[in-house]
């Protein structure tokens, strides 16, 4: 076993999320993508913690935990208000702050 | 060679379950496949000999923050017309995925640039990491612990019902 494989499977994870941001409308599949590309970093810092023999690593790893369970109260908060007030969860009709004029 | 099909495994597993996180129309099989997905990745992190921080990511990625999503889906419940209309969704992922192909070899090269093996070590059990948890990184532990109470504090007032 040699790190490459971990650090393989973290950047493709990595570019799924980033794949799943770019490609999909709904707000909650935005959201999971998020997550998954935070969960890979985390993948990554265990990985240099096992080649380092450090544990310094993991814990930055533990932290991130903490911040991904932040990041998901507030974000589902924030989906549950957006979806009471415009009844849909497609992430183009929340454009209020564009510039300009469109009606799509 | 356990290992490897132990991580082959996982690694389907994790693969699978993240595209059909970003592929599915219906929120909840998202969910299901990313739910996969978290617990594959603490599968992951036991085979790097990692034993509380997949505990912890079993407690807190899997037992917290994908059922609370499942339950929000399940609570806001849209219907077939509140949910976005994607024609070209797998044209959009196919296209996307040829984009960021490039930056994901470069993610691989970069990281692969540091040291190529594991080195020997007993496993980073819940002693040394809290050791090192509450000695090096007490701050960043502290700070979190300020952005935990912020993040709920705001979800509580963002979600309240406007009167």
């Amino acid at each position: 076993m040699t790190p490459n494989i971990f650090y393989l499977l973290a950047s493709i994870l990595f570019s799924i999320g980033l794949v799943g941001l770019v490609s999909r409308k709904n707000l909650f599949v935005l959201y999971m993508s998020i997550e998954l590309m935070l969960s890979s970093i985390s993948l990554v810092l265990a990985t240099l913690s096992k080649v380092l023999a450090q544990a310094d690593g993991s814990v930055m790893a533990l932290l991130m935990i903490g911040v991904i369970a932040a990041e998901a109260a507030v974000f589902l908060a924030m989906i549950i208000n957006l979806y009471r007030s415009h009844r849909t969860l497609n992430a183009d009709s929340f454009n209020k702050l564009r510039e300009g004029v469109y009606n799509d | 060679m356990l290992e490897i099909s132990i991580f082959s495994i996982l690694a389907i597993f994790m693969l699978g379950g993240s595209f059909a996180m970003i592929s599915n129309k219906q929120t909840v099989f998202s969910a299901f496949g990313f739910l996969v997905t978290m617990i594959g990745m603490a599968g992951i992190f036991a085979m790097l000999n990692n034993q509380f921080l997949a505990m912890a990511q079993i407690m807190v990625s899997v037992g917290a923050v994908v059922v609370l999503s499942m339950l929000t889906i399940l609570t806001v419940n849209a219907k077939e017309e509140n949910l976005p209309k994607e024609p070209h969704k797998y044209k959009w992922i196919i296209f996307s995925t040829i984009a960021v192909a490039p930056f994901t070899v470069l993610l691989y090269k970069t990281l692969t640039t540091m040291d190529r093996h594991f080195s020997e070590m007993a496993t980073i059990d819940s002693k040394v990491l809290g050791s090192v948890l509450f000695s090096k990184w007490v701050l960043p532990f502290e700070i979190l612990s300020i952005l935990l109470l912020a993040a709920m504090l705001g979800a509580i007032v963002i979600a309240r019902k406007k009167s």
